[in-house]
């Protein structure tokens, strides 16, 4: 969860640049993709991208903040883990 | 934690090289793997340094530029470390009107990035044209008319300076009534559409075309389109191709000076087998020998040869023996040119110092090629500047990649007359040094009785001149290592009250071809020179000196005021300022006319002034 964290600032940090970690974890979705759209579609194959997951705008406004973001990626990880060693 | 500049540099193939590099399977290609976009808004967000100077790029394409904007800022950044990069884009869905509103804009330098849905819309899959097979023929001549507009748009763009171009690069949509496997008549025919779309525009001034087989390369071509991506943001291409197609499109923006000269062994290098020991007949460069790379290997150097390149020999060895050797009939590199041999029992690199002083460069211009590790690390330690590969020649693969990579080291736009003419001339400057006798009085009776003739010639310093390659490449003679880019030059030179000056030099010994270029500024009475270069092979003339004079007969002023700034390597021009001026120059400096009167030796020169070009 902690690697998912640092990871997941990383890729907020890169897209908005002007934004400190706190305002980062305490982000609105919404309202982050209102005020940039452009920067809101870089993000998403950004973190695409970073963790292999497939996302798009809407799943990124459905979990609304960084919390949930980062649950949802690290369900993912553990997901994908256990999948690979099923077999 | 974020990646550094100089780190990411070298994870990308830009940083030192290896000693000793060995260039087995893909590791020729500029990284192992294509940059990622988180590292390239990384890159991008880095700070510039404040005095760089802004240089601005137009990106034209037809699609929405998105990630692909980013990467080309990301890979211009690592290549071009010193400028501030201003990416300017078009409207979505033009690019040819993209093309022409830039041109009445009054154009500058661009990125043209063409893909099929710009040479017909049908092309692409968010206009859900009609892909009906009685439609094919009229997409067919639809683009072939769009591709001819935008070859006139791109060379009337290209006369306001450099435009960078790369032609379709993701596979056609499935629109063909034959089956994938088969080509349709007309999907060739778009293909050639394609393909003489870049053959015309290449031939253009002042335009540089991707090359599709080096794409081929890095980018796999059923890994370039992102289907899901074009339909949901307009932008077509996958991260890693977008990323890769950026990274070459930044390479030819940056334009990398080739490396002037390669000193290369012998035994099991040039030629397979060890001469001392199997004797002039025992020596092979053929196939019946497995000796086959060996003859690729002259024959590439006999290519790089015929481009300008210095080529020299370093080898351990019997200097008789290896000249029956290069003697031998059947050799594919002609022994001319190969100058100068160091054929001796000595250390590697001092014969490697032996061959820079004749040839007057510098070691970071120049490539070793060794078969022996011992040798590689010996020559690497005393040259750290210097780019030194093993030459593996027991793998064919590694020694096809190195010949890739050497003429992507040595590979130049364009093979001047100066290239023709630069063996001989050094050549030439070698003899000189050798009738000089150790007092240095055999200088004048060499200079009296040499028949020289300087040609003077004031240019407009165009596309592919001579001019900007002396500049960006002459670090001797050179009054302040001042570097420009094709757009920067121009700019310059379309200054109202810029001069440029030229001069070739001929002597009974030889042509030393265009080997002067000063460009400056004439203002009322007052004469600035901003740049003034001499090739090396040049010194010890006093053409220098008559480059003086004739500026001074010229302008008719009584004083010039010269941009010098002392550089690490400028020494020669130094020298001669100091002389002149009897002490050492500071930097923008003036000479008055009487004190370079006083001061200057005897010229034995012809001066012609050629017509204006």
């Amino acid at each position: 969860m902690a690697e998912v964290h640092s990871r997941l600032i990383r890729c907020f940090s890169s897209v908005f640049p002007t934004l400190t970690e706190a305002q980062i974890q305490s982000a609105d979705f919404a309202r982050l993709i209102d005020l940039d759209s452009l920067a809101a579609v870089t993000l998403v194959t950004v973190v695409d991208e970073e963790f292999g997951v497939e996302m798009d705008l809407d799943a990124l406004l459905k979990l609304g903040s960084f919390a949930a973001l980062c649950q949802h990626l690290s369900e993912e990880a553990v997901s994908s883990a256990s999948r690979s060693t099923e077999d | 934690m974020p990646l550094e500049l100089a780190e990411i540099g070298e994870n990308y193939g830009y940083g030192p090289f290896k000693v000793g590099r060995q260039y087995g399977r893909s590791e020729f290609l500029r990284g192992t793997h294509p940059m990622k976009l988180l590292e390239a808004l990384e890159v991008v967000k880095q700070p510039v340094v404040e005095a760089a100077p802004t240089r601005g790029i137009s990106l034209l394409c037809g699609f929405t530029p998105l990630h692909f904007k980013t990467f080309l800022a990301a890979h211009l950044r690592t290549n071009l470390p010193t400028s501030r990069i201003e990416i300017k884009e078009g409207l979505f869905g033009d690019l040819a009107g993209n093309v022409e509103r830039l041109q009445a804009a009054g154009g500058g330098e661009a990125c043209v990035v063409v893909e099929w849905g710009d040479l017909d819309q049908r092309l692409g899959i968010r206009s859900l044209g009609t892909w009906r097979a009685a439609d094919i023929p009229d997409i067919v001549e639809s683009a072939r008319r769009q591709s001819a507009r935008l070859t006139r748009l791109v060379g009337q763009l290209a006369e306001s300076g450099p435009v960078y171009v790369s032609t379709p690069t993701l596979p056609l949509p499935p629109i063909f009534t034959t089956p994938g496997g088969r080509a349709h008549h007309a999907e060739c025919e778009l293909r050639e559409i394609a393909a003489s779309l870049a053959t015309s525009v290449a031939a253009c001034a002042r335009t540089r075309v991707v090359a599709s087989q080096r794409l081929d390369e890095v980018s796999p071509f059923g890994q370039r389109f992102d289907p899901k991506a074009e339909i949901s943001t307009g932008f077509p291409y996958s991260l890693e191709h977008a990323s890769r197609l950026a990274e070459l499109i930044a390479d030819l923006i940056r334009d990398a000076a080739p490396k002037k000269g390669l000193i290369t062994d012998l035994d099991d290098t040039l030629w397979a087998g060890i001469l001392g020991e199997a004797g002039v007949e025992g020596i092979a460069w053929d196939v019946s020998h497995g000796a086959h790379v060996h003859g690729l290997y002259q024959r590439f150097l006999d290519s790089l040869a015929s481009a300008g390149v210095l080529l020299a020999a370093a080898s351990k060895n019997d200097p008789v023996l290896v000249e029956q050797a290069l003697a031998r009939r059947d050799i594919l590199l002609p022994r001319s040119k190969l100058f100068p041999l160091e054929i001796n029992w000595g250390s590697k690199s001092r014969s490697v110092y032996r061959i820079l002083e004749q040839w007057n460069i510098a070691s970071d211009d120049v490539v070793f090629i060794d078969d022996s590790p011992m040798e590689v690390a010996e020559v690497q330690s005393v040259f750290p500047r210097m780019e030194c590969l093993l030459f593996l020649r027991s793998d064919v693969l590694a020694v096809w990649n190195l010949l890739k990579q050497l003429r992507d080291r040595f590979g130049k736009c364009e093979v001047s007359s100066e290239d023709q003419v630069r063996l001989q001339s050094i050549r030439t400057a070698s003899a000189f040094r050798e009738t000089l006798r150790p007092d240095g009085t055999g200088t004048e009776d060499f200079l009296r009785n040499a028949e020289a003739t300087i040609s003077f010639s004031w240019e407009n310093g165009g596309r592919g001149s001579r001019a900007l390659e002396l500049i960006n490449k002459t670090n001797q003679f050179n009054l302040n290592g001042k570097r420009f880019s094709e757009s920067e030059w121009l700019n310059l030179l379309r200054g109202p009250d810029a001069f440029l000056l030229t001069a070739s030099y001929e002597d009974k010994y030889g042509s030393l071809g265009k080997i002067v270029v000063l460009m400056g500024t004439t203002v009322g009475s007052n004469v600035c020179v901003h740049s003034w270069v001499m090739s090396c092979r040049a010194f010890s003339r006093r053409i220098e000196h008559q480059c003086l004079s004739y500026l001074f007969e010229k302008t008719g002023v009584t004083e010039i005021t010269f941009a010098f700034a002392a550089t690490p390597r400028n020494g020669p021009i130094r020298s001669f300022f100091s002389e002149l001026l009897g002490r050492t120059p500071a930097a923008n400096l003036s000479l008055p006319k009487a004190t370079f009167e006083a001061r200057v030796p005897d010229l034995f020169h012809r001066v012609v002034e050629l017509k204006s070009v």
